[in-house]
């Protein structure tokens, strides 16, 4: 687990500082209007790896909260319950994101 | 070990008390790290804006360009500089290098993340005024 | 001769503890230690202390003083001001046992699973009898088991079946020179989310090394190493 945490970790010093130099720092205002949004996404390489910053950033985030529960006392039986409740909220998390990348992105079409 | 009650547990890393810089840069990473999990989760859920279509999307814009907006965006890259510094620091110590530098690392990461704080906090006041 | 006011946790499991002053003249060339010590002699023979060597040697008389962890025995007088308390509590993440004492059997129990017992060939040569109820001689080198590192561990207040910065150093050292023991159990014991892992990297436990076993590094190079048979597991097919 250590070791995914410091790789996710390594890989968001790349993918956030895109993420924040491309959606604010080179965007004239710093935020973009839904017209521009629509326009970003609809590049397939930003799509991807925008999903991608999604997925990873979501994984990073629940490795350390399940960190920070397992400091709480808990124990294994408690930690495989949680380790499957946080999965499933991952997913849920990507597929919402990947969800409305698709229809914002389907709104240039 | 087997007498100190849950709570008391759970609140032992919170204990700064007798700690020095790598105590402190533990409980900054874990606050950090707390505080970015709550924004990830208000973030993906204020977008959800977009797919109310433009109206609702460009009122929230307008709305994030307050200067009370602003300078929790300063806050927001304060948090993410300092876990994302630290991270690579911890990274190291992790497997056992720079260990004897450890203090001095963390003072660097604190440097850092106020001086690059301070350059995306005048950016950010640029960019939206 | 100045006279140094010590404030001692005072109670015994069970009641409440709470701090109490006590006053000591002693020279200024004196160790926290005389100073805990006169206290029982003269003041009140129920003041629960652990000591032995007197020359952090043996690692009993870890106390936390003002807040931070120190041997008794090599902590100097003159580090304090005679007008301030020093406060001088028991260690954390250990079961208490009343006043300072605290029941160190949870780490030395840890110790023995890993079964250092790396010392000079001449100390266990078998025309050499061992001491009067001692089964076997067994000394981990630098490291004087007196429990600070895990005292000072915020991974240790928050995880009881964490293995700590002692025991995991103890395992790096019998791997890097294992004299024909079985390292793979080693690996196994470490190779876990309570082991190695388990560290966040707080620096604690080397800040508070009195004897420079460096545990944080220990720690680190275990972790190489755990990586290293990884990697040559999923390169060599899953054997």
């Amino acid at each position: 687990m250590w070791i995914w945490q410091a790789f996710t970790g390594l890989l968001l010093l790349i993918l956030l500082t895109l993420h924040m130099v491309f959606n604010h720092f080179v965007v004239e205002g710093g935020l973009r209007t839904y017209r521009d949004v629509v326009a970003y996404l609809s590049h397939p390489v930003v799509f991807t790896w925008e999903i991608l910053f999604l997925v990873v950033v979501t994984a990073h985030a629940l490795m350390g909260v399940r960190a920070i529960l397992l400091d709480l006392g808990i124990g294994p039986g408690t930690d495989r319950w949680l380790k499957r409740g946080l999965t499933l909220l991952g997913l849920g998390i990507i597929g919402y994101g990947v969800w409305l990348s698709w229809w914002i992105r389907s709104r240039g079409a | 070990m087997k007498e100190a009650p849950r709570w008391k547990r759970a609140s032992g890393w919170v204990d700064l008390r007798g700690r020095r810089e790598g105590g402190l840069a533990f409980l900054l990473m874990r606050l950090t790290g707390i505080g970015l999990v709550i924004y990830l989760f208000i973030h993906l859920y204020v977008l959800r804006l977009l797919a109310q279509g433009p109206e609702a999307w460009d009122a929230f814009i307008a709305m994030a360009k307050s200067p009370l907006f602003l300078a929790l965006d300063g806050l927001l890259i304060l948090g993410i500089l300092y876990h994302a510094l630290n991270g690579v620091r911890v990274t190291l110590l992790g497997l056992g290098i720079g260990v004897p530098h450890q203090a001095r690392l963390f003072w660097g990461v604190m440097a850092l993340t106020l001086l690059v704080t301070a350059i995306a906090a005048y950016a950010i006041f640029t960019i939206a005024g | 001769m100045p006279t140094w006011q010590l404030r001692l946790l005072r109670g015994r499991p069970g009641g409440s503890p709470r701090l109490e002053i006590y006053r000591v003249e002693l020279p200024a060339e004196a160790y926290l230690i005389d100073a805990v010590e006169k206290i029982w002699a003269e003041q009140d023979r129920s003041l629960l202390f652990r000591h032995a060597c007197h020359h952090a040697s043996c690692g009993a008389c870890g106390v936390r003083v003002n807040g931070r962890e120190r041997l008794m025995c090599i902590t100097p007088l003159r580090e304090f001001s005679p007008d301030r308390p020093i406060q001088v509590e028991p260690l954390r993440h250990f079961p208490w046992l009343g006043d300072l004492l605290v029941d160190v059997s949870p780490m030395m129990r840890r110790m023995a699973e890993v079964g250092f017992a790396i010392v000079r060939q001449d100390e266990l040569t078998a025309d050499r009898p061992l001491p009067e109820g001692i089964e076997r001689i067994t000394r981990f080198e630098d490291c004087i088991e007196c429990g600070l590192c895990l005292s000072a561990c915020p991974v240790m207040a928050a995880d009881e079946a964490y293995l700590g910065p002692a025991t995991l150093a103890a395992i790096e050292r019998m791997l890097k020179e294992p004299r024909g023991g079985d390292t793979a159990r080693l690996l196994t014991l470490a190779d876990d989310p309570h082991g190695a892992w388990r560290c966040h990297s707080a620096m604690e436990c080397t800040a508070v090394c009195p004897s420079n076993v460096d545990p944080a590094s220990a720690i680190g190079r275990l972790r190489r190493r755990l990586i290293a048979e990884r990697f040559r597991r999923w390169i060599g097919g899953g054997r």
